[in-house]
């Protein structure tokens, strides 16, 4: 069988859809945000393990989402998938923004400029308090009133899916293999004939507005924002969940994301340990295993039907998997 | 808003430039011979602040030796942290370097940040003075705890002028950050100089995190924000420039201090001036995309 992980991603998929509504509410809750995560997870991993841009802006796009499509629906009485929309297209626009802002910024020049935006959107959001309620939090409209979660299930999963879809389409096609050309040598890719300059603003743009997507989703799931959405320690999380999981595949920054977050549940006893463990896991990571500790299962489980043609086309675009 | 009121957010401003360029001068250190940013620099000042709090109060030692022992104990941490996880970056095998030290340097900041909150809590601690009392010229008043803060970290920076300068080690720590095949041939260890340069580099960060102590509080996120100015600070005063980041550590200070000053909404000043910062960081960047340092061959490769 050809594309045997296909049809086992497609089983697992239906299995879990099927199954949810008999899935306790807090387990229901963890996979929301895990699947929130998911999003932000492999919209980061678009931009920073295929396109190389180390950006720490990423959950500031998210807040920026959530706030945006909080107020307009506050303000203007619109529909929330419309506030929504609105947020994704202003993350879209802003990322943009951002991407040609940083043309000429290279790595860690840009992740401080990214992360100096992020301190930027972050302070504004906690003290213009008369807009947006500052620390006590923006009270926002739930996108269901229903008396279950599981509509908010159906929503995240389909949300999620459709995220990975286009941006699986994304990097399947010409526009990834720009993204990673750019990557490994921006002066290389450019001499071939790629727009250097078109691909990593498309590539912020891209990303900025899946951050934005997954912001608004949890704005009106969780029913209240609060500027730490947009801080450095959820940003250190999201990159932690990436690396671990691999940040240079899609599926496996949101295998990352799903173990992360259902690890910092099961291991909620240990309370304030949990995060510098998580810290520790992803300096060993990038020590020892530095394509993440998901990618080689991965790539056995995508090997499972298509024998060495399949895992060959595999591994072919992606870094060599030995380093010292 | 009276003279007195400008002349004492001009006094502070200058005392935190120089813990500023402080820090900076520890970033620019480590930046010219292990060529990577550190983001993780502002946590080993938060961590420098918090082991001369604890000699201070656990074994009853006066602040300035303490000072000492918590620049001691963060050099000899900071080169076990760069023995564990920075070696790869010395090694041919590993494919870009600066995004590996990048992600290493944040993932440790993010650990060392939350492993603080559990160790010395979330709540802020204050330690004694240096000296208590103050000092009055004039109208004006200064603690002179920021008097000594200002001019130990001046004393400090000096001190380092004159170790690279004048002494061997100091010279060699040259010699590895112009060029690493030249220093090795010379029978310079480069390995032994980059730990030597991490080590020295966070043991200044904890001096800067010791000085400022008494005069704000300890925090477990208190190293986020000086992080983000000692670039400013780098990127306007120049690599290599000792004297360029204590102008420029100083001109941030003071343009911070007279930001808070005149910003036109007081309940609101205190939380834009962190933003300020930042925002001369950025627009900084703009215009120098190219590097904190602009030396070309100090790029990054």
């Amino acid at each position: 069988m050809r594309h045997l992980h296909v049809y086992i991603l497609l089983a697992v998929a239906v299995l879990a859809l099927a199954y949810a509504p008999r899935v306790n509410p807090y387990w229901m809750h963890v996979a929301i945000i895990a699947m929130f995560y998911g999003i932000l997870a492999s919209s980061w991993s678009l931009l920073a393990g295929y396109a190389g841009l180390f950006s720490l802006g990423h959950m500031a796009f998210a807040s920026i989402g959530g706030y945006a499509s909080a107020l307009l629906v506050q303000w203007y009485g619109i529909p929330i998938p419309l506030g929504m929309a609105a947020g994704v297209a202003l993350c879209c626009a802003l990322g943009g923004l951002i991407g040609w802002v940083c043309l000429r910024m290279s790595g860690p020049y840009l992740a401080i400029f990214t992360l100096g935006f992020a301190e930027i959107v972050r302070i504004t959001f906690s003290t213009e308090d008369d807009i947006t309620a500052g620390m006590a939090g923006l009270h926002t409209e739930p996108l269901f009133r229903a008396a279950t979660r599981l509509p908010y299930f159906y929503t995240a999963f389909g949300l999620l899916v459709v995220s990975l879809a286009l941006m699986g389409a994304i990097v399947q096609s010409r526009w990834g293999l720009f993204l990673r050309a750019i990557r490994e040598d921006e002066q290389a890719a450019a001499a071939s004939g790629i727009d250097v300059a078109r691909f990593r603003i498309l590539a912020f743009a891209i990303a900025s507005g899946f951050a934005g997507l997954a912001g608004g989703f949890y704005g009106h799931y969780i029913g209240i924002l609060t500027p730490s959405l947009g801080g450095l320690d959820l940003m250190a999380v999201l990159v932690v969940m990436a690396v671990i999981g691999g940040m240079e595949r899609l599926p496996t920054a949101v295998g990352g994301a799903f173990a992360v977050e259902f690890l910092l549940e099961l291991l909620r006893e240990y309370g304030q340990w949990r995060l510098p463990i998580f810290g520790v896991i992803l300096l060993l990571t990038m020590r020892f295993a530095r394509n993440g500790l998901l990618t080689p299962f991965w790539l056995h489980f995508v090997r499972l039907g298509g024998g060495a043609r399949g895992a060959a086309a595999v591994v072919a675009p992606g870094r060599k998997d030995s380093r010292a | 808003m009276s003279w007195d009121y400008l002349f004492i957010q001009a006094a502070n401003g200058a005392v935190i430039g120089i813990i500023y360029a402080l820090i900076a001068v520890g970033v620019t250190l480590i930046f010219s011979i292990l060529k990577i940013v550190n983001f993780a620099h502002g946590d080993l000042y938060m961590l420098g602040g918090y082991c001369a709090y604890y000699v201070i109060t656990l074994f009853g030692v006066p602040p300035l030796p303490a000072m000492f022992v918590s620049m001691a104990a963060l050099f000899t941490i900071a080169i076990i942290l760069e023995r564990l996880l920075l070696t790869p970056l010395y090694s041919d095998a590993t494919e870009r370097k600066d995004e590996y030290g990048l992600i290493v340097t944040f993932g440790l900041a993010f650990f060392l940040r939350n492993i603080a909150i559990i160790a010395f809590g979330p709540f802020p601690l204050k330690p004694p003075s240096f000296i208590s009392g103050v000092q009055h010229f004039g109208n004006l008043i200064v603690t002179n705890d920021r008097l000594f803060a200002g001019s130990a970290g001046i004393v400090l920076i000096l001190a380092l002028l004159y170790f690279m300068h004048r002494t061997i080690w100091g010279q060699a720590l040259d010699a590895v950050s112009q060029s690493r095949e030249a220093a090795a041939i010379v029978g310079i260890n480069p390995r032994r100089f980059n730990s030597f340069a991490f080590g020295v580099g966070a043991a200044l960060a904890a001096a800067a995190g010791a000085l400022i102590a008494p005069i704000f509080s300890l925090a477990p996120d208190m190293g986020v924000l000086p992080n983000i100015q000692a670039y400013v600070i780098v990127i306007l005063g120049g690599m290599g420039s000792v004297l360029g980041s204590i102008i420029a550590g100083i001109a941030l200070g003071e343009s911070e201090g007279l930001f808070t000053a005149f910003f036109p909404d007081p309940t609101r000043a205190l939380a834009y001036t962190n933003a300020f910062g930042v925002l001369v960081l950025m627009i900084v960047l703009i215009f120098r995309p190219n590097g904190l340092f602009g030396r070309r061959h100090l790029r990054m490769e």
